[in-house]
């Protein structure tokens, strides 16, 4: 629906801006942290890692802030239709993007298990699941902030290449540590990192099911 | 500067006010001041137990007062329910009707009617076909004075009743004539009952109207069918006479019938703030 | 499992209920501005639809269209039909009296008769039906107890009713109107002039009664319908734009210019 209409009051459209502004910048965060992550586990930089696993709190800190400014808005404002689902949405989005920001955490933690030096065969792949994964993140959050349902269902339709990646990726790995019994320590850990990206994907679908219904008030089929 | 302009032509303004009423009241009060000087010097008992006395003579004013008292009472008992009556047609039902605007509209003119005119009227009417002048010629003259003052007030009274409770009343499904005898009228009695007391006020003191039809008797009369006494009509003789006990009279009966208006006029502010309530 | 799921999702959609009113193809005119178009609503029994809008759009214009109170002012005019059981009640054959017996109304302003609050309650009751003092009396009670206000003044039935505070002489109009036992009560902003509390008193009274009349309560406060009604139609410059659920309506309207109302974003 067409949303270009603004409020009579000005207020109400400044909280609604600056609380999609809070789900943006969450989300800004959290891409960031995947990338980074991606980064370290690449690069073996286990003190970047661990700034990484420490910086998380601040995502804790904008869902705290997300959450209260919901809860004011429905309070004080009494937002109606499609304002309401927004809000309720930004409630939701905004668990989700800090669970997405756990799991970028949780791929930080795992770089001081993998070898400081010494080629990984598989590890080559992941940065382009990550890049997927990372991608649908940031085009899901732009669909919520244009209310734009058509491309909230684009990026479901992706979350299927994520999964035929952590598939492949899954094979990869078990043939690796086939091969030398030595290989199967950063196997499982390069396992858990696929798991987490696999993971980020689905959250990412489950977003873009949120947006659909905000912007539409009805449930994305599970056909698409 | 412009400040000060501004104060000064308030000051001025204020000024003037004050001086226009003072001057208005300065007559009033002189009024006042001059009747109870007057009157009071013949204010005492006899004044009503005893009749008006031949010229020269000493007495009271009881037959006036008791002429002038049935008059009114008969005119009002005449005015009062016709006026009632046609100011609720024009206010229920009149609001949008041609005749309603008409029927008001010679009903002010009939209010503005110089009382010597309705006099004449009555005289003709009533006094000349029956040869002579009579009380109840007095009573129809002050009736038809009264009337029109009636169906204004009440008229108005009953427009100020909220039209929401009207609508109120008719979404329950009652009809016009029980809303307007159970409700309308309960709501607006504090402005009928101001408007006839005023009524009572301004008729208690006609006097040309009396002249051409009740006249004057000097002696005890209680027959409407005869000239009967009143006290308008005594102030009018004593005060044109030569002799003094008359002027006192005069005075007195003046003072006792302004004291009455003034008695009237009380009514109608305690009546009226008992409708604000 | 399943059919827990089952149970609670069917509970959420409410059952279909028949027409007690149905408006048909309504026009309405103040001389020769018309305040209405083509309207077409059927307001369903038991239950409380609620008219929102801007103003001028029609509403209480709609209200005062089914109980004929329109009539006291003759330059204004209905023509369509609206059918109250199967009748037609601005056919003018139709009896007034009948009509407003079955419809009662409560205004915005609170108009209680100079009299007293027995006697305001009594009013229109002792003039359709002849009753006994006793029975007259238990009449007063229910009525009054069903307009949640008895306990209030069961001590002073004889005082008079313009002692009452706002909210009282509201619930007293209400207490006059439910005395006749219509079966359909409009109500045309009643709490507009009101303080919460008493606003929250028959916000819950109307809550109650919707279980045995049928109600059409038109109101400017969106919250008001939607915390009160059960449907809820919008209209704009006369004109009905759209009817549904009450929830449907504030959760997901399908016109956007109903959308743009209830957001705020109109104008």
């Amino acid at each position: 629906m067409d949303q270009s209409h603004r409020h009579t009051l000005k207020a109400f459209d400044q909280d609604m801006a600056e609380l999609r502004g809070l789900i943006i910048d969450m989300g800004s965060f959290a891409e960031a942290a995947i990338e980074e992550a991606m980064r370290c586990l690449v690069e073996r930089d286990a003190d970047a890692a661990h700034e990484l696993v420490e910086a998380d709190v601040q995502l804790d800190e904008l869902e705290t802030e997300a959450e209260r400014r919901v809860l004011e808005l429905i309070a004080l404002r009494a937002p109606m239709a499609d304002d309401l689902r927004d809000a309720i949405a930004a409630l939701k989005i905004a668990g989700v993007v800090e669970r997405i920001g756990d799991y970028a955490k949780n791929i930080a933690r795992r770089v001081r298990r993998l070898p400081a030096k010494g080629e990984i065969e598989p590890l080559s792949l992941l940065p382009e699941m990550a890049k997927i994964a990372s991608g649908m993140v940031h085009d899901v959050l732009a669909a919520f902030v244009g209310r734009d349902a058509d491309k909230a269902r684009a990026v479901c339709r992706r979350d299927d290449a994520l999964d035929d990646f952590y598939e492949s990726i899954f094979r990869t790995l078990l043939t690796y540590m086939m091969e030398d019994p030595q290989n199967i320590s950063p196997s499982t850990t390069l396992l858990f990192v696929a798991k987490n990206l696999e993971r980020i994907g689905d959250h990412a679908t489950n977003i873009a099911e949120m947006v659909y219904f905000a912007a539409t008030g009805e449930r994305l089929s599970d056909s698409e | 500067m412009m400040p000060l302009r501004r104060k000064l032509a308030d000051g001025a303004a204020l000024l003037f006010a004050l001086a226009a009423t003072a001057f208005g009241l300065i007559w009033l009060v002189w009024i006042l001041w001059t009747t109870m000087a007057e009157g009071a010097a013949a204010l005492t008992p006899s004044l009503f137990t005893q009749m008006t006395p031949p010229p020269g003579g000493s007495g009271g004013l009881l037959n006036a007062f008791y002429g002038s008292a049935v008059m009114v009472l008969v005119a009002l008992v005449l005015g009062t329910p016709v006026g009632i009556a046609a100011g609720t047609y024009l206010a229920e039902h009149g609001r949008h009707s041609r005749l309603a605007a008409i029927v008001g509209f010679i009903n002010d003119i009939l209010l503005s009617a110089p009382s010597i005119v309705i006099g004449l009227f009555v005289y003709e009417l009533a006094v000349r076909p029956a040869g002579h002048f009579s009380g109840f010629a007095g009573a129809i003259a002050l009736a038809i004075i009264l009337l029109p003052i009636v169906v204004r007030t009440t008229d108005e009274a009953l427009r100020l009743v909220p039209n929401q409770m009207r609508e109120a009343a008719f979404a329950l499904g009652v009809p016009a004539w029980r809303i307007t005898s159970r409700i309308i009228y309960k709501a607006g009695l504090s402005g009928i009952v101001t408007g006839v007391l005023l009524g009572l006020a301004r008729i208690a003191g006609e006097t040309a109207p009396l002249l051409f039809t009740a006249l004057n008797n000097q002696f005890w009369s209680a027959s409407l069918a005869q000239p009967l006494a009143n006290v308008p009509v005594v102030i009018f003789q004593y005060a044109m006479s030569p002799y003094d006990q008359w002027h006192a009279l005069a005075w007195a009966g003046a003072l006792v019938l302004t004291a009455f208006v003034l008695g009237l006029n009380l009514m109608v502010r305690f009546f009226a703030r008992r409708g604000n309530r | 499992m399943i059919e827990l799921l089952e149970r609670r999702v069917k509970e959420a959609t409410p059952l279909a209920l028949p027409a007690k009113i149905h408006v048909r193809d309504l026009d309405f005119f103040y001389g020769k501005a018309q305040a209405l178009k083509k309207v077409e609503l059927a307001v369903p029994a038991n239950s409380v639809t609620a008219i929102i809008g801007p103003s001028g759009c029609g509403k209480s214009t709609l209200l005062r269209t089914i109980n004929r109170i329109y009539e006291l002012y003759p330059d204004q005019r209905a023509e369509g039909e609206v059918v109250i059981d199967g009748h037609n009640v601005l056919d003018p054959r139709y009896s007034l009296s009948a009509l407003r017996r079955c419809v009662g109304m409560v205004f915005q302003k609170p108009t209680p008769f100079a009299t007293s609050i027995r006697k305001n309650v009594a009013f229109a009751l002792s003039y359709y039906e002849r009753l006994p003092k006793g029975e007259l009396a238990d009449r007063i009670e229910d009525a009054l107890r069903h307009a949640a206000l008895w306990d209030e003044v069961k001590d002073k039935l004889d005082s008079s009713a313009l002692a009452l505070s706002g909210g009282q002489q509201q619930r007293l109009c209400i207490a006059r109107t439910l005395a006749v036992r219509p079966e359909i009560i409009l109500l045309d902003e009643p709490t507009s002039a009101l303080d919460p509390i008493s606003t929250a008193k028959i916000e819950e009274l109307i809550h109650e009664l919707r279980q045995h009349f049928t109600i059409v309560i038109v109101t400017h406060n969106m919250q008001q319908a939607a915390r009160v009604s059960q449907r809820t139609a919008f209209f704009h410059l006369g004109e009905l734009i759209e009817v549904g659920e009450t929830s449907q309506i504030f959760t997901n309207p399908h016109v956007q210019r109903t959308q743009d109302y209830i957001t705020g974003r109109y104008g």
